[in-house]
């Protein structure tokens, strides 16, 4: 497997994760809770944005993984 | 007036009368009841008795003597919220049975406890052994209250500092069937919500007799036919799995890329993620 695919993968499982947290921030009563469903969100987001940017990066210096 | 007719309608009369009575007198259970109000009981049930089997002869003066026994609990019940003192002297004092250890032989005597009805009350509460008592009180009305030495007393989260998500009561949202709507608008969900759940358990709501969600949302079914087999929710685990699996590739990227920009990067996610985990894990594990 390319570095490529596998950062792909641990960015679409955590995408998949993103979705569940916000899940769970919307059925949580206590504010206690949301806000570390928040706040936890939050920090997924960034790291996905980052890895978005690599794995771009990566794309564009390496063409023959694109899409892959 | 024949005599047959005399007893039904002063049985019917007191009926009612001691229907509102108890009514109107609340609901402590009867094994909680001191002993005072025991026999205030006994004795209303006795003169009603009397009266309504036309043994005492005037219904007027039978109901002279109950109207005491009636109204003199609320009176006293009064009295009671009024002055400490009253309450006291009514209800009785609790004594203390066991401190720091050591049994009060005093107080045992004075409440007419044998030491063999001691053992028999601990043991009761699953106290085999008195060296975990650190302080037992006979209350008023006999029952015993223990409290264990400090090693002794059950491990708790707050023992372990162990941060717990806070949980609200489950609602029941499915009973024999049929779906209980106010329970669900309570948690903010509705009836679609409920099918899809049920759908994506693959179960039909009529072979499920109860259906609980949690203050997470998460579904448990128990269905009629026992036999199917149903999952219960682990979603919440699954979700820090993934998270965990997440962290773990970032590492490791970071250790295998040369590039020193990405390798920097995967490092100071992989710690923001850990640090993710590690505020998600009270919520998602327990």
């Amino acid at each position: 497997m390319t570095v490529a695919t596998q950062l792909k993968q641990t960015l679409v499982s955590l995408k998949g994760a993103q979705a569940t947290l916000r899940l769970y921030e919307q059925l949580s009563r206590q504010q206690e809770v949301r806000h570390a469903y928040q706040q936890a969100l939050q920090t997924v987001e960034a790291v996905v944005g980052d890895l978005e940017v690599r794995t771009r990066e990566i794309e564009s210096q390496e063409p023959q993984y694109q899409g892959s | 007036m024949p005599a047959w007719l005399m007893v039904l309608l002063r049985s019917s009369v007191l009926f009612v009368l001691v229907f509102f009575f108890i009514r109107v007198l609340g609901t402590k259970h009867p094994a909680k009841m001191t002993p005072f109000r025991f026999v205030n009981y006994a004795v209303i049930a006795v003169i009603i008795g009397l009266l309504a089997s036309t043994a005492i002869d005037s219904f007027i003066l039978g109901l002279a003597a109950l109207s005491v026994w009636l109204v003199m609990p609320f009176v006293l019940d009064y009295l009671e919220l009024r002055s400490k003192a009253v309450h006291d002297l009514l209800e009785g004092k609790e004594a203390i049975i066991i401190k720091q250890g050591k049994i009060m032989e005093e107080n045992l005597k004075r409440a007419r406890l044998t030491g063999e009805e001691l053992l028999r009350d601990l043991r009761a509460k699953n106290i085999f052994s008195i060296s975990d008592v650190e302080f037992a009180v006979l209350e008023a009305n006999g029952e015993l209250n223990v409290m264990l030495k400090s090693d002794q007393q059950p491990l708790t989260a707050h023992d372990l500092a162990w941060q717990v998500t806070p949980q609200t009561e489950p609602q029941t949202v499915i009973l024999d069937g049929n779906i209980l709507n106010d329970p669900l608008t309570e948690l903010g969900l509705n009836s679609d919500w409920l099918q899809t759940e049920l759908v994506k358990a693959g179960v039909s709501l009529d072979n499920v007799f109860l259906g609980q969600v949690n203050s997470v949302g998460e579904l448990y079914i128990d269905l009629f036919n026992d036999a199917i087999k149903v999952e219960n929710p682990s979603v919440r685990q699954a979700l820090f799995a993934t998270l965990e699996k997440a962290q773990a590739d970032l590492t490791s990227f970071s250790l295998e890329t040369q590039q020193e920009q990405a390798k920097a990067m995967f490092a100071r996610n992989a710690a923001d993620l850990q640090s993710v985990l590690d505020g998600l894990r009270p919520h998602l594990l327990r």
